[in-house]
């Protein structure tokens, strides 16, 4: 009897070290916010929310709180990248979550009351949508893990489904970026080490711009170049006519370049952060870095610029400050400041947005889905979704 | 805490198996293979001491058990008679409780590369060494091997069977043959417990981790077939004294049998420290001291 008690308190033992590493893992694709005049939408984890961007009051959640799923569905989720409002819907993708088991499906939520208006499907072969969905105002273009862009015309229905107009299969690896839509052409960054130009109205590829590693973020556009980083430590500038190179940075940067590049409309500059959180000015015109700051952690979310400052989300909990037209020191570092001292508690890996005075950052993880930081003195104005009233 | 686990045991993990992936034709199976060896001979003194000490406490049931009924009532003489023995309860389980954390890092290594989610892979990248440059051009890792996706649990459990089964052998192994029927029930259940607890371990983790468990089997097993030569003598040395000798207390029989090293290792460049060396009674050493005087 002991010695069945001391097997079975061991084999218990190893049982909890063994599912401590197997445990429920954390959130795993990075929240989205986007803005309609004060009202805010977020796509974060389990939920798409809608709320005032001014006070944080919640409008309405999808699923809605307490919602069962039917039939032994699942429910719709988790989600992921910026809710796109599309008339009176709101799109979005959902994507992977903790348990590896992807949401194959695009969403249209009604604007109104956060109701599923219609849900787009390719199927079981289909994967995650990790950074939401882009428009041209006439078709929705969701890339999906599964290495595939899908063309959605959501004016014209094909059953309960929006009517698929096309798909590009080009690419050899996972589609985890939203692409970038202008003048009738879709950028399209791809794992495959690709950027591709396709034609919005029919999919068809006009160029493709190799790099030496993945592509991962969205290219910035201004003049007719593209401005995109990638995985082998380099930031390019590519003509947005022919995909042809116009330069590359000066040697290696610090880390992998996943992060959206932010142009300065004031200066020919360029900033992007990397995944060892460096945060680089780069000239547009030559390529040179002309200054960098150190920052704490990976660099994800884009940067945003406010007045003279620019700011700057890291996975290391704080957001940074850095003056736009500062003097960097003798050896190039620009000096910064965090906006909060104590950091905001969770890692921030989404691109933040300025609203009246305040600075919205979505958080990676916890129960507070977002944060307001008011710029003027650096406290939090308010957090959402509210704490329920004791 | 974390973070010195990361420096220390994820982060080099993560880069040699990237490494290992890019320079054995970006195959991630073989990468985990060869990285498996690589851990099994760095933990292989390890892995000898542990093979040892579980032979010797096999071996020391009887004398154990006649001190144990020697000394029922007094607890400091016991252990003190016991320690004289040679009997360290800790000798078997270190080196077992040591391979838990690289078990672990693996896990995490093989989570991390394989990237299945953007969080992994944002991690990957903060953790790629700089003077590697080369590793970055992997990403993302080709999970696919026949019909697996190593970055995903086997949906077809077939992983999960090898598991249990090359685990059942293994420990089988290892485990040394003992005449103490309670001893042996232990053993008997523990045989059969650690496969099953692996393997239903396996139903939730990454393939990746399943082929890790189990190349980590074959070459134990591998290996303890080209050790066994001299754990065969050392156990024959070890099961020599006589279980009286140990009652009456006077451990010159035991001292007799450790007098010898219980252990030699191969040929090979690693040390494994004379498991004889805490054998040796008071006894034994005063008849050192005789004889050199």
């Amino acid at each position: 009897m002991k010695k069945a008690l001391r097997v079975s308190f061991f084999a218990a033992a190893c049982a909890l070290v063994l599912t401590a590493c197997g445990g429920e893992l954390p959130p795993s694709s990075f929240p989205g916010l986007s803005l309609d005049g004060s009202t805010a939408y977020l796509a974060s984890n389990a939920h798409v929310y809608k709320f005032d961007a001014t006070t944080g009051a919640e409008a309405w959640r999808f699923p809605a709180a307490g919602a069962q799923p039917a039939n032994g569905e699942r429910l719709p989720g988790p989600f992921a990248g910026s809710p796109l409002k599309f008339g009176d819907l709101i799109i979005v993708g959902g994507t992977i979550g903790t348990t590896g088991e992807p949401d194959r499906n695009v969403y249209a939520i009604s604007d109104q009351n956060g109701q599923e208006v219609w849900r787009f499907s390719a199927g079981q072969t289909s994967r995650e949508y990790v950074d939401g969905v882009a428009t041209d105002g006439k078709l929705i273009f969701a890339a999906n893990g599964d290495n595939v862009l899908y063309a959605l015309n959501p004016t014209q229905m094909d059953g309960a489904q929006p009517k698929l107009e096309w798909t590009f299969t080009g690419s050899t690896n996972r589609l985890w970026t939203r692409p970038l839509v202008a003048d009738g052409k879709v950028y399209l960054p791809s794992l495959d080490h690709h950027l591709f130009a396709l034609d919005a109205a029919t999919g068809k590829e006009l160029w493709r711009f190799r790099a030496d590693a993945s592509i991962a973020s969205r290219p910035a556009l201004k003049d007719g170049v593209l401005y995109v980083g990638s995985f082998d430590r380099k930031f390019y500038a590519v003509d947005a006519e022919t995909g042809d190179q116009i330069w590359e940075t000066d040697g290696l940067l610090e880390g992998w370049v996943w992060n959206d590049a932010t142009i300065d409309p004031d200066r020919d500059i360029v900033y992007v952060g990397d995944v060892k959180g460096k945060f680089y000015a780069i000239d547009t015109e030559s390529g040179k870095i002309v200054w960098s700051s150190q920052l704490g952690g990976a660099i994800h979310g884009q940067s945003v610029i406010n007045g003279n400052r620019i700011y700057v989300v890291s996975f290391d909990t704080h957001v940074y400050s850095i003056e736009r037209g500062g003097t960097p020191d003798a050896n190039g570092n620009m000096p910064f400041r965090r906006v909060l001292e104590t950091g905001l508690g969770r890692r921030l890996a989404s691109t933040p947005t300025v609203l009246e005075g305040a600075l919205l950052v979505p958080l990676f993880d916890g129960e507070i889905r977002l944060t307001a930081l008011d710029l003027e003195t650096g406290a939090k104005k308010y957090e959402f979704p509210p704490k329920p009233a004791q | 805490m974390g973070n010195i686990f990361d420096i220390l045991l994820i982060n080099p993990m993560t880069n040699v198996l990237m490494l290992l992936y890019g320079l054995l034709g970006n195959s991630y199976v073989l990468a985990i293979i060869a990285l498996t060896l690589l851990i099994r001979l760095i933990t292989l003194p390890l892995t000898l001491r542990q093979q040892v000490s579980s032979m010797k406490m096999a071996a020391m049931q009887p004398q154990m058990k006649a001190l144990q009924e020697k000394y029922k009532g007094d607890p400091q003489t016991l252990q003190a008679e016991m320690r004289k023995l040679g009997f360290n309860p800790l000798g078997g389980c270190l080196p077992l409780i040591i391979q838990f954390p690289i078990l672990i890092g693996m896990y995490q290594a093989i989570v991390r590369t394989l990237a299945v989610t953007p969080l992994s892979l944002l991690e990957l990248g903060s953790h790629v060494y700089g003077f590697l440059p080369n590793i970055s051009q992997l990403v993302p890792i080709n999970s696919q091997f026949l019909r697996w996706d190593l970055g995903q649990p086997d949906p077809l459990f077939i992983i999960p069977i090898i598991v249990v089964v090359s685990t059942y052998f293994s420990n089988k192994l290892m485990t040394p043959p003992t005449t103490d029927p309670n001893m042996k029930q232990t053993n008997q259940m523990m045989q059969l417990m650690m496969p099953l607890m692996f393997g239903f371990f396996m139903l939730s983790t990454p393939v990746g981790l399943g082929v890790y468990w189990i190349a980590s089997n074959l070459v134990g097993i591998l290996q303890y077939y080209l050790t066994k030569p001299q754990l065969d003598r050392a156990r024959a040395l070890h099961a020599a004294p006589a279980v009286g000798a140990a009652a009456a207390g006077t451990g010159a029989a035991i001292a007799a049998a450790s007098a010898k090293p219980l252990f030699e290792p191969p040929k090979s460049k690693v040390k494994v420290k004379s498991t004889g060396r805490v054998n040796r009674s008071a006894t034994a050493q005063a008849q050192d001291k005789a004889k050199k005087n």
